[in-house]
């Protein structure tokens, strides 16, 4: 296997190198590379991939590992359904 | 309504559950598992004193406790979102809403990934993975497997695999890497071990853990590091060999290793195929943040506590008012300090509640001491600078919220 196609987030398919594209068309954060290439964005939004983005940020860019922001966490956190989101209990 | 909701029923969440009860204010605890006790459920070592610690056994002690308190544990309750209205908390969960003036955040960590070629392999789990599999749900993960990454938590669960009769084939490191980082130095993962060398029953690592904190015994020690790796438990430590891709069609089939140097560099031509069915990979652990985030709680990041951590007192208070931490989400650390850590949260809202106002001051100041005490008699430290970082936190919440822990709203 290339070493260009290892996924680092796994849940929306998204390749190291894909990653390393984002942030050479300029992408500085966490969320720059999300909208841009949807990393963390999948079904465990971020918890197996936002670190490993974060040290390819600081890699691809001298950044230090305190000045990479976490990133955003939104609400849900946890995957629910929409009738739970509407405020109906128990999906 | 509760007077206080916890995130969690690992070892932090029940402890201040149980803090709280024993002082007379109504609990809820909410854990997403089908049953409390989080990462205890999945422990079980012998401790150097030689007592063997049954994380089980301590997860139903601390289960028998909330009964007697009569405090609800809710197991199978996912919390996706954390808000504040006036004066309450929100907490919204996949089972409802709920609301109280304190919470208390115990959600503990998650583990860190190493991506190697293969990892998405059926038959490739993160070493947390296999210990919940093997001690929780008793089920055999596989029948010779591989361990890529060598931390102190894979040797833990390397053990359990263990007695648990699966074979562990060898622990290789990962492909060093501006990802993999220190994980993939063959000379920082001898250093960190060193801090746990009594679990490791080998001659170089227990006896070796005096003069091997002098740098150049070290990588002399690393140059005679046998080929074929020093046994822990067992199982060959090779630390001078990296994993470079998982093999197999349609599941793990093996693992392509090559020699590498003492500072980590492959050595082109040595790559060897070793079998195995399943491969865990340990890339140690860091806190699991994001409840407090949503909160709208400050960060810090304390590299020596695994990241970015919600800023805290040493009452384990967040500058926002009512809400608590405890456990791994202030720092990587082992369960019995995680207890600790949630008697002085479960305490600490004790005080802020008004409760008990004579003893509680002492009894607070007491646990806080208590935590210090178990962190020096740790027989696991998962990272040797804990204690600065831990100091580092304090100074930061005393420069700016003051010593007593003032609260901002």
């Amino acid at each position: 296997m290339n070493d260009k196609d290892l996924l680092v987030c796994r849940c929306e398919e998204i390749s190291d190198e894909e990653i390393r594209e984002a942030i050479r068309q300029g992408a500085r954060t966490i969320t720059g590379i999300k909208r841009r290439t949807r990393a963390g964005m999948g079904l465990c939004q971020g918890r197996t991939c936002q670190r490993l983005v974060a040290r390819i940020l600081a890699e691809e860019t001298g950044m230090k590992p305190e000045d990479i922001d976490p990133g955003t966490d939104r609400p849900p956190v946890k995957p629910v359904s929409f009738g739970v989101l509407g405020g109906v209990a128990n999906d | 309504m509760s007077d206080v909701i916890v995130i969690g029923a690992g070892p932090a969440g029940l402890a201040g559950a149980i803090a709280c009860a024993e002082f007379g204010l109504k609990v809820t605890v909410l854990d997403e598992f089908f049953r409390p006790g989080g990462r205890l459920l999945g422990q079980l070592y012998e401790e150097p004193s030689g007592n063997w610690w049954n994380g089980i056994k301590e997860a139903e002690r601390l289960q028998q406790k909330t009964k007697d308190l009569a405090i609800d544990v809710r197991c199978g309750v996912s919390v996706f979102n954390l808000e504040k209205d006036e004066l309450l908390w929100n907490v919204h969960t996949n089972a409802g809403s709920m609301k109280a003036s304190y919470v208390l955040v115990a959600t503990g960590s998650a583990e860190y990934p190493i991506p190697v070629p293969g990892w998405t392999l059926p038959g490739v789990m993160s070493i947390g993975a296999a210990q919940v599999m093997t001690n929780v749900h008793r089920v055999q993960v596989g029948k010779k497997g591989i361990i890529i990454g060598a931390n102190i938590l894979a040797f833990a669960i390397l053990t359990e695999l263990q007695l648990a009769g699966i074979q562990v084939d060898r622990i290789v490191l990962p492909e060093k890497s501006p990802i993999s980082q220190e994980a993939g130095e063959p000379e920082e993962v001898l250093k960190s071990l060193l801090s746990a060398a009594h679990l490791a029953p080998s001659l170089l690592l227990r006896f070796g853990s005096v003069f091997m904190k002098n740098g150049l015994l070290r990588k002399i020690a690393l140059n005679f590091y046998p080929k074929g790796g020093m046994k822990i438990s067992g199982t060959p430590l090779q630390l001078r060999k990296a994993a470079m891709e998982i093999v197999g069609k349609k599941q793990v089939e093996g693992v392509r290793v090559v020699d590498i140097t003492p500072n980590g560099a492959t050595v082109p031509g040595s790559d060897k195929i070793y079998e195995a069915d399943f491969v865990c990979i340990a890339g140690g652990l860091y806190p699991l943040t994001e409840i407090t985030a949503v909160a709208g709680c400050p960060f810090q990041f304390v590299p020596e506590l695994g990241g970015h951590i919600p800023v805290h007192s040493e009452w384990m208070e967040t500058p926002l008012q009512g809400l608590f931490v405890a456990g791994n989400i202030t720092g990587i650390e082992g369960g019995k300090i995680a207890m600790a850590q949630g008697t002085v949260a479960g305490l600490a809202i004790v005080k802020r509640s008004g409760k008990e106002a004579g003893s509680i001051d002492r009894l607070l100041q007491k646990s806080v001491d208590y935590v210090r005490d178990v962190r020096q008699h740790a027989p696991i430290q998962f990272n040797p600078g804990v204690d600065e970082g831990r100091q580092t936190m304090k100074e930061l919440w005393v420069s700016k919220y003051g010593k007593e822990g003032k609260v901002i709203s």
